[in-house]
C-alpha cells in the first residue's frame, strides 16, 4: 500500500478541526459547509478502503506501521472485513449527523463542530488500531470530546449524565489499562521482546488463572461499554440528554466500540478465561435482552425508549458474539451495522419530532402522521428494519445470529428470541400512540412535514437499509473472511495445557525460540 | 580547573541571586522587569554551563558536588521551571503593586538550594541546599504583604519547616552513629550488607525519609501544603509544586533505589514507603473531591502525584520518575499560569463558581486551562497520560499490581474533579461579569510554552525520553 489512505481517513477530520479553530466563529454556512466537506471528503476516501479491500483475506489490510514511541508502543494501524465496516459506518454518519445539527445546534457551532470532527478521528481510531496502546490512546482520547459534546449541548441534567458517563467508562477502561501493563510485563517475561501488537500477543500462552484476571478486566470495560446489564445505567442518562447527533454517535458507533472490543481484544487473547465465563456472559446478555425490552415498553420518553432498546439489541449482538462460530459472529457483525443505521434513523427522527414540538413525552404526541406523511414514512421504515422485518437490514442480521446461538446452545437461543416480539411490542406501541389515531392537539396540526435537509440526510440511510436487506452479500462476503480467520484463531488450541502431573502450564519454550529467530 | 567546572551552575546562580538582591537594594528604580530579565539572562547562562558539562562526569570537593547526568537533566527542569515562574511573575506582581525585587532574588536563591540538593551525595550537602531552599520558601511564601494568607502560610511553612529539618538533622545523627559515614553510598552498602540492619540506623534512615516527605508532601506530612498553597503568591506555588517536589525526589531516588538493590525489595522501609504511597493517593484523591477552593485543590492533587512517584520510587523507575516530572513542569506550570490569566486586578479566581462559564468568555484560556488540567487528569494524548503510562507500567513489571490499582482508581477520582473544573468552565452559565487583564505577553507565551511541552512529551517524546535514560543508565550504582 504505497498512500497511507487508512490515516488520511483517521486523521483528516482531526486535521480539519485543528485548522477550525482559527474560522470565524459567527460565520455559520462556512462552519458547517467545511465541517461537512470535510467529513464528506472523509467519507469518500473510506470508500476507498471499500473498494479496495480484498475479499481473499481474512488478515488486516491497508497495514501501516511506525516505531512511534519505541518497545512495542507502535503506531500501527490495518482494517480487516470486521473493522472495515465500522470504520465506514462512523464515516458514512457523520455528515448526516452534521446536517442534523443544522437546526438544532444553534450557538457555540465552532466549537460543536470541533468536537464531533475530533470525536469522529477517535473513532475511527479505535477501529482501525492493531496496537493495543495505540487502541487505548483512541479509546480514551475520543472520551474527551464526547463528553463535551453531551455536556455542553445536551439537555438539562447534562452535566450529570456526561459525568456519569465518562466515570463509568473510565473505570472500566482503567482497570483495562493495568490488565495492559501486565500483558505487556507478561510478553516480555515469555519472548525477551516488548510488544503490544495484537498479532505477537495472539501467539502468547498465559497462564489459565492470570487469564481470567485480565479478562474480567477487559470484560468489564467493553461490558460498560456495550453495555451489558447491569453495567448499562449511565446509557439511558447519556443518551435522552445528549444532543440528537451526540445520541446518534453513542448508539450508533460508540456502543459498537463494545462489542468489538469483544470480538478483537477480550475474546481472542484470553481463550481459557472466555470458557470459563462464557455462561455469565450469555446469561447477563440475555438478562439484558429481556431487561432493555421491558424497560423500552414502559418509557414515557421516546428517546430513552430508544435508549433501553439499544441496551435490548446490543444484548443480541453480544448473544451471538459468544456463540464463537462463524455464522454467529457474522450476524453479530452484520447486526452491529444494522443497529447503527436503524437507531441512528430512530435517534434522527425523535430529533426532528423535538424540534417541531419542543417535547419527548408520548403523551404529547398523537395523529403525528397526518400533518407529517413523509416522516411517517421514514419514521416506519427504521421501525421495521430494528423490528427485523423481512427486506430490510434487521431481518438479516437476527436471522444470522439466531443461526449462530441456535448451533451453539438451544436454550440461549429460545431466550434470545424473545427480542423479537418485545421489539415489535414497543416500537409499534411508540409508533401507535406518537404516530397514528387522532391528532392530538392543536400545535401537532401546524407540524410542518419534514423538510428538503431532513429527507437529505434520512434517504441515505433508508437505502442502505434496503441495500443491506436486499441484496446482504456485498457487505458479507467482506466480512466474512475476517470471521472465519477469527473463529480459527480462537478455536486452535492455544489455551494453555496443563500438565496433569505437575499441575504446572506448558511453558513457552518454543515459542521463545522462534521469536528469537525473528 | 576541572574540577571548579561542576561548581559552576551553583556559582552562576548564587552570583545572580545576591546580584539581583543587591541591585534591587541599591538601584531605586520603580520597575522591576530589570531584574527579571537580568535573572533570565543568568539562567540562560547556567543553562550553558550545564550542558557544556553533559557527559563529563564532573565532580568538586572530593566529590561533594558532583554533577552527572542525572543532576543536570534535573538542573535543566529547575532552570525551566524558574524561568517559568519569573515571567508569569512580571506582571502579577507589579499589578498588585507588590515589591517584584525579592521575588526575583530569592527565587533565584532558592533555585541554588535546588541545585545543591540534587547534585550531591552527602547527606549533609544535601541537608544545606535544603535550608537554603527553606529559608527563601519561606520568605517566599509571605510575599504577599497584604494579604494575611500568606502571612499565615510563611509562618505555617517555617514552623513545619523547621520541624521537618529536626526530624532530617536527628536522622542524620543516628545514621552517622551506626555509619560512621554520611555518604548515601556507604550508609546504602552499610544498612543493605548487614545481616539484620542495626534497628538505629533504620529508625535514623526512617527519620531522614520523614523529613524529605514534608517537603515533597506525602501524606501523613502534608498538612502544610494545602495552606501554604493557598496563601502563597500565585506563581510562587507554582514554584513550590514544582521544584522542592521535584529535589526532594531525586533525593529520595539516588538514597532508596541502590537500597532495593542490596536488599532486594524487602524490609521496613520498603513496607514503609509502599503504605506511604498507597495511603498519599488515597486520602489526597478523597480530600480532593470536597474541596472548593481551586488551588486547595491543586495542593491536594499535586498530593496525589506525589503518590504516584512514590510509586516510581519504589519500583526503581529512574525514567519513569525524570518523565513525569518533566511533564509534571509544563502542566503544572500550565494549569497556575492559566489561574493567573484568569485573575484581575489584586484579586484572583478562587472558588469553583468563579469559572462558571469562562471557557466560551474566554476561549483561548479557557482551552489551554482544559488542555492542562486534561493532561493532570491523565487523558491521552497529553503528557499525562504518558507519564503514568511509564511510572504504571515500570511498577507492574517489578510486581507492584496492587500499588498500580490504587493508582489508577486515584486517577479515576482526579479525573472527577479535574474535569468538574472543566464542567463549571464550559457547561454553566456565567455568573460574574468581571473583565479580566489579557495584556500579558509573557504569561502567555509560558502558557504556550506549556502547551507545547505537554502535546509534545504526550505524542512524541522520543527525544527526551532517550535522554532521560541514557542519563539514569549512566548512573553507578543503580
Amino acid at each position: 500500500m504505497s498512500q497511507p489512505i487508512l490515516s488520511l481517513v483517521i486523521f483528516l477530520p482531526l486535521a480539519a478541526a485543528l485548522l477550525m479553530i482559527f474560522l470565524p466563529k459567527d460565520n455559520k454556512n462556512l462552519l458547517y459547509g467545511f465541517a461537512l466537506a470535510v467529513t464528506v471528503v472523509t467519507f469518500a476516501l473510506s470508500l476507498f478502503l471499500f473498494f479496495g479491500f480484498d475479499v481473499r483475506t481474512g488478515g488486516p489490510q491497508f497495514v501501516e506501521q511506525a516505531a512511534w514511541l519505541g518497545d512495542g508502543l507502535q503506531y500501527h494501524v490495518g482494517i480487516d472485513g470486521i473493522s472495515l465496516f465500522l470504520v465506514l459506518l462512523t464515516t458514512f454518519l457523520m455528515p448526516l449527523a452534521l446536517m442534523s445539527s443544522w437546526s438544532s445546534i444553534r450557538d457555540k457551532i465552532k466549537e460543536y463542530l470541533v468536537f464531533m470532527l475530533v470525536l469522529e478521528t477517535g473513532i475511527i481510531g479505535v477501529f482501525a488500531a492493531l496496537n493495543l496502546f495505540l487502541f487505548y490512546v483512541f479509546w480514551e482520547a475520543m472520551l474527551i470530546p464526547m463528553y463535551f459534546l453531551i455536556g455542553v449541548w445536551g439537555g438539562k441534567r447534562r452535566v450529570y449524565a456526561t459525568t456519569k458517563f465518562i466515570l463509568f467508562t473510565m473505570l472500566g477502561s482503567l482497570l483495562m489499562l493495568v490488565a495492559i501493563f501486565a500483558l505487556y510485563s507478561h510478553f516480555h517475561e515469555a519472548t525477551g521482546a516488548y510488544s503490544l501488537n495484537l498479532f505477537d500477543l495472539y501467539k502468547v500462552p498465559i497462564d489459565p488463572k492470570v487469564q481470567s484476571w485480565l479478562f474480567l478486566a477487559f470484560a468489564l470495560a467493553f461490558a460498560i461499554k456495550v453495555p451489558i446489564f447491569p453495567f448499562h445505567t449511565w446509557l439511558p442518562d447519556a443518551h435522552v440528554e445528549a444532543p440528537t447527533a451526540g445520541s446518534v454517535f453513542l448508539a450508533a458507533v460508540l456502543l459498537k466500540m463494545g462489542a468489538y472490543g469483544f470480538l478483537r481484544f477480550a475474546i481472542p487473547l484470553f481463550p481459557n478465561a472466555v470458557e470459563k465465563f462464557l455462561p455469565i456472559l450469555a446469561v447477563l446478555s440475555i438478562i439484558g435482552i429481556i431487561y432493555g425490552g421491558l424497560m423500552a415498553l414502559v418509557q414515557k420518553d421516546i428517546k430513552s425508549l430508544v435508549a433501553y432498546s439499544s441496551v435490548s439489541h446490543m444484548g443480541l449482538i453480544m448473544l451471538a458474539l459468544l456463540s464463537l462460530n462463524v455464522e454467529g459472529t457474522v450476524g453479530s457483525v452484520f447486526q452491529m451495522l444494522n443497529h447503527g443505521l436503524s437507531t441512528g434513523a430512530l435517534f434522527l427522527i425523535v430529533g426532528i419530532l423535538y424540534e417541531r414540538a419542543h417535547s419527548r413525552q408520548i403523551k404529547d404526541f398523537g395523529g403525528v402522521s397526518r400533518p407529517m406523511p413523509v416522516l411517517s414514512v421514514f419514521f416506519l421504515i427504521a421501525m421495521l428494519s430494528s423490528m427485523g422485518l423481512p427486506g430490510l437490514n434487521g431481518f438479516v442480521g437476527e436471522i444470522t445470529c439466531f443461526f449462530g446461538i441456535f448451533t451453539a446452545n438451544k436454550v440461549y437461543a429460545v431466550l434470545g428470541l424473545t427480542t423479537v416480539i418485545l421489539t415489535a411490542a414497543y416500537l409499534l406501541w411508540m409508533f401507535q400512540r406518537v404516530m397514528q389515531g387522532p391528532v392530538a392537539n392543536e400545535r401537532i396540526s401546524s407540524f410542518r412535514d419534514m423538510n428538503k435537509r431532513e429527507i437529505t440526510y434520512l434517504i441515505p440511510i433508508i437505502i442502505l437499509m434496503f441495500w443491506m436487506g436486499l441484496y446482504p452479500q456485498t457487505f458479507i462476503r467482506k466480512i466474512e473472511p475476517s470471521v472465519v480467520q477469527y473463529i480459527s484463531l480462537i478455536k486452535n488450541d492455544r489455551r494453555v495445557i496443563v500438565h496433569k502431573a505437575a499441575g504446572l502450564p506448558v511453558k513457552w519454550g518454543l515459542r521463545q525460540k522462534d521469536n528469537k529467530a525473528r | 580547573m576541572n574540577g571548579f567546572a561542576a561548581a559552576a551552575p551553583l556559582l552562576v546562580i548564587t552570583g545572580a541571586a545576591l546580584a539581583v538582591l543587591l541591585l534591587e537594594a541599591f538601584v531605586n528604580k520603580s520597575n522591576k522587569n530589570y531584574l527579571a530579565i537580568l535573572s533570565l539572562i543568568f539562567l540562560s547562562i547556567c543553562a550553558l554551563f550545564c550542558a557544556r558539562s553533559w557527559n563529563a562526569g564532573l565532580a568538586y570537593f572530593n566529590g561533594m558536588l558532583r554533577l552527572d547526568n542525572l543532576s543536570l537533566i534535573l538542573i535543566a527542569l529547575f532552570l525551566i521551571t524558574t524561568a517559568f515562574v519569573i515571567l508569569i511573575g512580571m506582571k502579577y506582581f507589579s499589578a498588585r503593586a507588590l515589591n517584584g525585587g525579592e521575588f526575583y532574588g530569592l527565587l533565584l536563591l532558592a533555585l541554588s538550594g535546588l541545585i545543591i540538593m540534587v547534585t550531591s551525595l552527602n547527606l549533609i550537602v544535601i541537608f544545606l541546599g535544603l535550608e537554603v531552599l527553606s529559608v527563601a520558601s519561606y520568605a517566599l511564601a509571605g510575599l504577599n504583604l497584604r494579604d494575611s494568607k500568606s502571612a499565615e502560610a510563611a509562618i505555617k511553612y517555617f514552623m513545619m519547616g523547621c520541624f521537618a529539618g529536626a526530624f532530617l538533622v536527628f536522622g542524620l545523627a543516628l545514621v552517622f552513629g551506626t555509619v560512621r559515614s554520611i555518604d548515601i553510598p556507604d550508609i546504602i552498602a552499610f544498612l543493605g550488607a548487614a545481616s539484620g540492619p542495626p534497628v538505629l540506623g533504620l529508625i535514623g534512615l526512617g527519620l531522614i525519609i520523614s523529613g524529605f516527605a514534608f517537603k515533597i508532601a506525602i501524606v501523613p506530612f502534608h498538612m502544610w501544603a494545602p495552606d501554604v498553597y493557598e496563601g502563597a503568591p500565585t506563581p510562587v506555588t507554582t514554584f513550590f509544586v514544582v521544584g522542592p517536589k521535584a529535589a526532594g525526589f531525586a533525593v529520595l531516588f539516588r538514597m532508596l533505589v541502590p537500597l532495593w538493590k542490596e536488599s532486594s525489595r524487602s524490609g521496613s522501609i520498603f513496607d514503609f514507603l509502599w503504605a506511604l504511597s498507597a495511603l498519599t493517593m488515597i486520602v489526597g484523591s478523597l480530600i480532593a473531591l470536597r474541596q472548593k477552593n481551586i488551588k486547595r485543590l491543586f495542593a491536594y492533587s499535586s498530593i496525589v502525584h506525589s503518590g504516584y512517584l512514590l510509586i516510581a520510587i519504589l519500583s526503581g523507575d529512574g525514567t519513569g520518575l525524570v518523565f513525569f516530572m518533566a511533564v509534571y513542569l509544563f502542566m503544572s506550570v500550565g494549569a497556575f499560569g492559566s489561574l493567573i490569566a484568569l485573575s484581575y486586578k489584586d484579586r484572583e479566581y478562587g472558588d469553583l463558581s468563579d469559572f462558571a462559564g469562562i471557557g466560551f468568555k474566554y476561549p483561548w484560556i479557557g482551552a489551554l486551562f482544559t488542555v492542562f488540567l486534561v493532561s493532570l487528569a491523565g487523558f491521552p494524548p497529553t503528557g499525562g497520560f504518558l507519564a503514568k503510562f511509564y511510572i504504571f507500567v515500570g511498577a507492574v513489571r517489578q510486581g507492584l499490581t496492587p500499588l498500580v490499582l490504587i493508582g489508577v482508581l486515584a486517577s479515576l477520582i482526579s479525573a472527577y474533579y479535574y474535569l468538574r473544573i472543566v464542567a463549571y468552565m464550559y457547561m454553566r452559565e456565567p455568573i460574574n461579569d468581571i473583565e479580566i487583564e489579557m495584556e500579558n505577553p509573557a504569561l502567555f507565551l509560558v502558557l504556550f510554552l506549556c502547551l507545547f511541552g505537554v502535546l509534545q512529551l504526550g505524542l512524541f517524546p522520543g527525544n527526551v525520553l532517550y535522554i532521560i535514560k541514557q542519563a539514569v543508565a549512566s548512573l553507578v550504582g543503580f
